[in-house]
């Protein structure tokens, strides 16, 4: 193999969060040694607490106070990291390193715009050469540089009235505005649609082959990594487990830890097992909406001014969800998938009809961090949704108090067991567990209230690759078991491809497409269908 | 989208409905009171024929829309009719107590502000150190002492100990400038304690937070230095939250220098108010309450003004 100019050069970091009570804790970081070469993609993927942020913080020198490097050297271009005093290293940020994060919705500063947190990269470098206007001029040829057709435009505009994608741009703009060597870029798609998704990583790569930047690419999802990296590690526990080619890693993994990660990645539905139930369309649908119009309130001044105008975000949407089903539902940002939850949900007003078969439907939502309530425990949140529902009666039975009492503890921690949480869960608190068991808590919250549809808005869109598998495996099992139905929101076609009999397609408020879902996704109708499926072809070579 | 001066006209007619419902419960309120303003003018002695008398003069015996509508105008041109007591127009005598009320608020919210800022600053540099956890508990005990408690201590420290500041004289703004703002300090103190303590625990957790936002990290990465953070993007983004904070800790200022006012025998509207009580003095007392509310609602409106100039989010939905 040829010699390799390493731009980056880690060597043995090991890295560590020391507390009083604890001097030596089990490192976060342990032996990281690896290499950034010249003008390559390298993608460094790992399941969420593996490390990999800390890495890249690390080479950025923006780690949290409270880390302590334990041992180790960072190496940039020949100069070591580790001893540069603090203004040395901020005076690199920006300027030879550069970064991007995951959520570009709050990585704005909402009251400033675009143009001026981009000119602010410009002056933090002190270049006295530089004039206003030229500043402006190189902003405005960066905007354009990132795909933007009007980069005037967005110049005066505030990040509240971009788009997801559009405020990525801005941020990769501002990354690359002083042509930095390095660009880390630590799961800058998880938070996109697909379509987004698969601009996004066009642009980075065109980026690193036209202004010659480097990058490392952080992502969990080891799907992502293909046709863009051209190297990848695997990180599992603070180390390096696995490193090679995209195409050896992707194709030929030699490390099982590897292999499980592709296997979850790809859903591997013969390995993992996924067993819906069988649907019955004969039978009447759980839940039936006839002609759904709602849209976002405006305050009374706003209706007296403007009486026609149409705010509606849905239009005319209709659609049944059948017993034992697993409906998907899917659609890129801002086509109304959310919106339509929430008028189903009955927690947004809406004109139309819905129609629910049973006592109670249950929701799981996107983010699992902030659903549960970090003051109680999770007997308390699974105790709420159990009074919330009418079978509270039905589980206490008759007796004396503590009779009741351990009724209902025994029905709480059954229904816990079923959804993969053991009894010692019941007294931990929300910030004591992972996202996928936060995510389980959710369900079991669901499933107490014995629902017949329980609807999933994007649950998987915040796990990792492991646990957005083992979730879906849960997803399966309810309801084979207990035949619940389910209302899938998602933007993984991958994941509908596989459990969903039936699929619905959304854009801009309104069904375009329903049917079977090989029908649908094998032989498109639309516009909006095919359009996903291209992206999804682009990012995951299916 | 919502243009500027739609939002400007929508809060305008905010304002004005606020106010004429202030209005409506003010009157209300003064109307069902019992008592008979003109048997109290005119003492138990008095014939029921002379009580009659006096009732048609001060226009007491019209029907009540009559009255409101009446009052309402007069108060709108600034001419809300004659105390019954004091005998003298109602305007005229809100006028000579206003320098006091309203001087003593200024200066205790210019307190609040140049205290709570850089405290709470330096406080959530680093939050949970020494400093920061002595700065917390003075802020609870200040928090605890209400103002006339306060008050009075001052008074013992300032009469006692430093016999710097004069107690319990009021000079007029025309004649001394700098005697009326020296008198007015210790009341304008007295007052802004408990605020300055409640000012600096939301300005400190709402700092913390934004040091905390996304983007500052992202600006970190720009290069940035952390002062330069500070500045232009934590202090605006907090100072959006604040901006309503302080406008409600100004209102509370306004109504708590009536009681310190009692206490450092200063001629304001506090005390003006309460004798108007005692006295029935409707035309005065509604005068006051009414005046009061408008500065209130005004202040409302200019900090609404204020947080749609700070956030864009606020003013283009």
């Amino acid at each position: 193999m040829a010699h390799h100019i390493h731009i980056v050069k880690v060597h043995h970091l090991t890295l560590s969060f020391p507390t009083r009570k604890d001097p030596n804790p089990k490192p976060v970081l342990d032996d990281v040694d690896f290499g950034i070469r010249d003008g390559e993609i390298l993608g460094l993927i790992g399941n969420s607490g593996s490390g990999k942020t800390m890495t890249s913080l690390a080479i950025a020198g923006l780690l949290p106070e409270s880390a302590s490097i334990v041992s180790g050297s960072i190496k940039f271009a020949g100069k070591n990291l580790l001893e540069m005093n603090p203004k040395e290293r901020r005076a690199m940020l920006g300027k030879d390193i550069g970064m991007i994060f995951q959520e570009p919705s709050t990585a704005l500063d909402p009251l400033m715009t675009c143009g001026k947190q981009l000119e602010e990269v410009l002056t933090a470098h002190k270049d006295s050469s530089m004039t206003p206007e030229d500043r402006h001029k190189t902003i405005i040829s960066m905007l354009g540089t990132v795909g933007f057709a009007t980069p005037e435009e967005i110049c005066g505009r505030y990040p509240h009235q971009l788009s997801g994608g559009q405020r990525q741009r801005v941020l990769i703009a501002g990354a690359a505005l002083l042509k930095p060597r390095l660009l880390i870029c630590d799961e800058p798609t998880s938070s996109l649609d697909t379509v987004t998704t698969v601009s996004i990583l066009g642009l980075l790569k065109d980026l690193c082959h036209k202004l010659h930047i480097t990058i490392l690419f952080i992502s969990h999802d080891l799907s992502a990594v293909r046709g863009f990296c051209d190297r990848v590690m695997v990180m599992k526990d603070g180390k390096i487990i696995d490193k090679d080619t995209t195409s050896d890693i992707l194709n030929n993994p030699k490390n099982t830890y590897t292999a499980e990660l592709l296997t979850n990645a790809r859903l591997d539905t013969r390995i993992l097992g996924f067993e819906p139930a069988t649907v019955d369309y004969s039978r009447s649908p759980v839940l039936t909406a006839n002609g759904i119009t709602a849209g976002y309130g405006r305050s009374l001044f706003e209706r007296v001014k403007t009486k026609s105008a149409d705010n509606n975000i849905l239009h005319d949407v209709s659609l049944e969800v059948f017993p034992n089903e697993i409906l998907g539902l899917i659609g890129s940002s801002g086509c109304g998938k959310t919106t339509l939850i929430r008028s189903l949900l009955g927690l947004l007003p809406h004109s139309g009809i819905v129609n629910i078969k049973s006592s109670s439907i249950g929701a799981i939502f996107q983010d699992p961090v902030s659903c549960l309530n970090p003051a109680h425990t999770i007997k308390w949140h699974m105790a709420e949704a159990l009074k919330a529902s009418d079978k509270l009666k039905a589980f206490a039975g008759s007796g004396t108090r503590a009779e009741r009492n351990s009724r209902i503890l025994a029905r709480i921690t059954a229904v816990l067991e079923e959804c993969g949480l053991g009894a010692e869960y019941l007294l931990r608190h929300p910030k004591e567990l992972s996202g996928g068991q936060r995510q389980r808590v959710a369900i079991a919250m669901c499933l107490i209230q014995e629902p017949s549809l329980i609807i999933a808005d994007e649950p998987f869109s915040s796990l990792d690759a492991s646990s957005s598998a083992e979730l879906l495996k849960l997803m399966t099992d309810i309801n084979r078991e207990r035949h619940t139905a389910f209302l899938l929101i998602t933007h993984n076609i991958h994941i509908v491809r596989q459990i969903c009999p039936r699929v619905l397609v959304m854009d801009n408020g309104r069904i375009c497409e329903e049917g079977t879902t090989s029908d649908v996704l094998n032989d498109p109708k639309s516009d909006c269908t095919s359009r996903l499926l291209e992206a999804e072809r682009q990012i995951h070579g299916v | 989208m919502q243009s500027k001066a739609g939002y400007l006209t929508g809060k305008l007619i905010e304002l004005i409905l606020t106010l004429l419902l202030v209005s409506l419960l003010v009157f209300t309120a003064f109307s069902i009171i019992p008592g008979d303003t003109a048997r109290v003018m005119l003492g138990p002695q008095a014939s029921e024929s002379q009580v009659d008398l006096l009732r048609a003069q001060l226009g007491l015996d019209k029907p009540l829309p009559v009255r409101y509508g009446e009052w309402l105008w007069g108060l709108l041109s600034f001419n809300p009719g004659t105390s019954y007591a004091y005998n003298m127009s109602v305007s005229e005598l809100i006028g000579q107590r206003l320098p006091v009320t309203l001087g003593m608020s200024a200066i205790a919210m210019v307190m609040v502000i140049i205290i709570s800022y850089p405290l709470a600053i330096l406080s959530a540099r680093k939050p949970g150190r020494l400093g920061d956890q002595i700065c917390s508990v003075i802020g609870h005990v200040l928090f605890a002492i209400p103002p006339y408690v306060a008050s009075l201590l001052l008074i013992l420290l300032a009469s006692s100990l430093f016999s710097l500041l004069t107690v319990g004289t009021y000079v007029k703004p025309s004649d001394d400038f700098l005697g009326y703002v020296g008198c007015l300090l210790l009341p304008s103190f007295a007052i802004a304690l408990p605020k300055i303590a409640m000012s600096f625990k939301f300005l400190r957790s709402s700092i913390i937070e934004q040091r905390n936002a996304d983007y500052v990290r992202t600006s970190k990465s720009h290069g940035l230095s952390d002062l330069k953070i500070l500045v232009r993007h934590v202090l605006p983004n907090s100072n959006v939250s604040s901006i309503t904070i302080i406008s409600i800790i100004l209102s509370d200022i306004l109504g708590g220098s009536l009681i310190v006012e009692q206490v450092f025998n200063l001629p304001g509207l506090g005390r003006l108010l309460l004798s108007a009580i005692s006295r029935r003095d409707f035309p005065l007392l509604s005068g006051i309450v009414f005046y009061l509310a408008l500065i209130t609602v005004l202040l409302y409106f200019i900090s609404d003004i204020a947080s749609s100039l700070a956030d864009p989010r606020i003013r283009l939905k």
